[in-house]
């Protein structure tokens, strides 16, 4: 019995927080399908990566913490882009405690305080990277994400290039994200998290802006990247697209999107493209220059994402079972390895390797027995764990189930619970050792000095000056000089922005965007 | 035996798929017999000694019983059954006359303009006209890696099993059309034929379709939206063949 430290209201908290992931969970999983791909097998490599999660996050989360709060995190991903990490987190680390829960490897009373711990690290990241519209997920934004604050939204929004749908610059950057889009899912063995989108963000009655990054694109973390991407210059892009006459109705906590009507390439007028890390101070335009520059960047960047897919496709086709298993499980498990890049306390062996106590299992994940454990647990929800009483209508689905365990609050009685899956136990991996290469905006650095110079950087919109001046500051001081000073850290790069301050609107934004285009 | 946390479930009893209910109970036998042996209460048991007690080669026999009574298992990946045709089905993946017969994929004799209805999908984007090509099956990376060296003709209708993008992913951008047999308007696959505008359908049912097969894919039919989705409505478009190979 574990000394009984807990609170009817934590457990309450977490149950809520258990039960908003569990909703989501089928929404989203419903309406992709189980994946499934001839190369890689996916729903195994996800159950695998699941596992992974349930032993690893805990401690891996708060070895970060001792460096960087979730919170101070949250201010990092808004300052540079972020992969999914809003599902991503508790879902696959609570995912991996259901599927222990119906072997019988563990009882829903046991891990309780790492439960309690990932959740409430997870509910303060997303608080932070929300905290420009105030939800914990899109989800509860109504399946819409705008995290960015109005002076980088200017910035993106003013310095736009205007397109049309066959002109050079439209075609090029078309092909770029169709191109790196597809690259995407091969570097992350058939999953999405190369890839993420939030907005929309209204620019005029008849135009939104989207936002998309593309994350890990070039050698960094993962091995099969190393020597595959190494002609690509930026390992993080992100794609800010204005759209015409074509709404984003939704997008969800997977960074995916639909449309009213369902956006196709005319809806795509201006067009914008950046990096960022997070040794970069914000955003850097890249060919930001002039619209001819915009479009050659893009079509050297498609070739080289094309060279990289090609020699990529043909590596990972070759791969043993054992490497694509642990390939996809490494890549869905080290999704939130970037919060260790924040923290400046990155660790191969923490990320690039499947745990002993996961390891045990990769016998039992063959194909049909991964495809259909997945399609229970997340889709058809009928595991035994996922069963409630005859009375239960769940979301969207009107069944007696429920998607994720609660904790029985009889725990705070009986003190019948336990605290921890312990410490981190050592780890394995098929796949090649990584090579000392981490591409980031500062060039290519060893991990050694990356982590360095992590630890020591601080961006300007998060240091202590600016940190706390949110939007609703800015509302009441937009006339001072500290907002100016704030509104110049975003526009200091600016092609049409540079040193015009805070008290902008958005109706002036457009009106120096058609002078701008008037005189091109 | 020991009675574990889970067998006194009173609403969940066991998985709607044998492979999965075998699978689990197999391991909760293991559990309830090495937590015996431990002679542990569950609390020093569950992280600590069952780490070293359930060992990866105890899983291996539990797949291993179920292989001995002749079980095999259905494959997604190629190389699962390429490195293990012992407990694998064969794929048929490397079968030349291949062809998708989906019970519930939709048919009709030849209509006045000689189109004969052969399948449906969800359109993934609603597009201006109807697409016709030739009908090409692409299930193996074998065959990407021949159309990589030696180019995807022209007209092709790539025809696929499942909704993933990496298989195709060095072709797919020279595809005219996109069948795919799994998936939704929301999977992969109909993301990037969508960032490529490729008309495709995705959660296609086919009936009698072969390699050569020259069809009209209904592209201009309404796209399949969450909502769609959400209320059950089927707003399929149509697949026909136009002509048969070899005719």
């Amino acid at each position: 019995m574990s000394e009984n430290k807990l609170t009817y209201a934590q457990l309450l908290e977490t149950n809520n927080l258990i039960q908003q992931n569990a909703d989501e969970t089928y929404w989203l999983c419903a309406t992709r399908t189980v994946q499934e791909s001839k190369i890689f097998p996916v729903s195994a490599y996800i159950l695998f990566s699941y596992l992974n999660c349930f032993y690893r996050y805990p401690t891996l989360l708060k070895k970060i913490e001792a460096s960087m709060s979730a919170e101070e995190i949250g201010d990092r991903a808004r300052n540079q882009g972020q992969k999914i990490t809003a599902w991503t987190l508790p879902c696959f680390y609570l995912l991996g405690r259901e599927m222990l829960i119906n072997w019988g490897m563990i009882k829903p009373t046991d891990a309780v305080e790492d439960v309690i711990y990932v959740l409430d690290f997870w509910k303060r990241f997303q608080l932070s990277w929300h905290r420009n519209n105030g939800n914990l997920t899109n989800r509860q934004a109504g399946h819409r994400a705008q995290v960015m604050p109005e002076q980088k939204l200017q910035v993106f929004h003013a310095d736009a290039f205007e397109c049309r749908e066959g002109d050079p610059l439209h075609k090029a950057a078309q092909a770029f994200m169709a191109t790196t889009a597809q690259y995407g899912f091969l570097v992350s063995c058939e999953s999405r998290l190369t890839m993420h989108n939030h907005g929309p963000y209204r620019i005029s009655d008849r135009r939104e802006m989207l936002v998309r990054d593309f994350r890990e694109l070039s050698e960094y973390d993962v091995p099969w990247l190393d020597g595959v991407g190494r002609d690509i210059p930026f390992n993080n892009l992100t794609v800010t697209m204005i759209l015409e006459d074509c709404h984003i109705n939704l997008l969800d906590d997977w960074g995916s999107f639909e449309s009213e009507p369902e956006m196709r390439a005319e809806h795509m007028v201006a067009v914008g493209l950046y990096t960022a890390d997070n040794l970069s101070d914000g955003h850097i335009p890249v060919g930001m220059g002039s619209k001819q520059e915009l479009t050659d960047t893009f079509l050297d960047l498609t070739e080289r994402v094309k060279v990289a897919t090609g020699k990529l496709w043909q590596e990972m086709s070759g791969w043993t079972r054992d490497q694509q298993l642990d390939a996809g499980a490494l890549t869905y498990f080290a999704v939130i390895k970037e919060f260790a890049h924040y923290a400046g306390v990155y660790d191969v062996d923490d990320w690039m390797m499947i745990d002993e106590r996961a390891e045990r299992f990769r016998p039992l994940l063959n194909d049909e027995y991964g495809n259909l454990f997945l399609g229970e647990l997340v889709g058809y929800i009928t595991t035994p764990s996922q069963r409630m009483h005859d009375y239960t209508m769940m979301q969207h689905t009107g069944t007696p189930a429920r998607a994720l365990s609660y904790f029985p609050y009889s725990i705070l009685d009986d003190g019948d619970y336990t605290a921890s899956v312990g410490p981190m136990r050592p780890g394995t991996s098929n796949l090649p050792a990584k090579v000392d290469r981490y591409r980031t905006t500062e060039g290519v650095l060893g991990l050694d000095e990356y982590n360095r110079r992590s630890r020591e950087f601080v961006p300007n919109s998060c240091s202590p000056r600016f940190r706390y001046l949110c939007a609703d500051w800015v509302k009441y001081h937009y006339e001072t000089p500290l907002a100016d000073e704030l509104f110049a850290l975003e526009q200091k790069d600016s092609r049409l922005l540079k040193g015009k301050g805070a008290s902008l609107r958005r109706d002036d934004i457009e009106r120096l965007r058609a002078a701008s285009n008037a005189g091109e | 035996m020991s009675r574990l946390y889970e067998d006194g479930d009173k609403y969940g009893y066991q998985s709607d798929f044998a492979i999965v209910e075998a699978y689990n109970s197999a391991v909760k036998d293991l559990v309830r017999k090495r937590f015996d042996e431990s002679g542990l209460a569950w609390r020093d048991f569950v992280a600590g000694r069952a780490y070293d007690a359930i060992t990866k080669d105890d899983m291996a026999a539990i797949e291993q019983r179920l292989l001995s009574y002749g079980y095999r298992f259905e494959p997604s990946a190629m190389s699962s059954a390429t490195e293990r045709p012992e407990a694998y089905k064969d794929s048929g993946l490397h079968d030349e006359n291949f062809c998708f017969e989906h019970p519930d994929a939709p048919t009709a004799p030849a209509d006045a303009g000689g189109r004969e209805l052969r399948g449906a999908g969800d359109n993934v984007v609603s597009r201006a006209a109807n697409v016709t090509g030739i009908a090409r099956y692409v299930r193996t990376s074998d065959k990407v890696l021949e159309y990589l060296t030696n180019g995807v003709p022209d007209d092709t209708i790539a025809i696929v099993d499942d909704s993933g993008g990496t298989l195709t992913a060095p072709i797919l951008e020279k595809f005219k059309a996109v069948l795919c047999a799994g998936g939704t308007t929301r999977s992969h696959l109909a993301i990037l034929t969508r960032e490529y505008g490729i008309p495709c359908f995705m959660n296609a049912r086919l009936s009698g379709i072969r390699t050569g097969d020259v069809l009209e894919v209904e592209a201009t039919a309404k796209a399949k939206s969450g909502d769609d989705y959400a209320s059950g409505s089927d707003v399929s478009g149509k697949v026909w063949r136009l002509k048969a190979s070899g005719e």
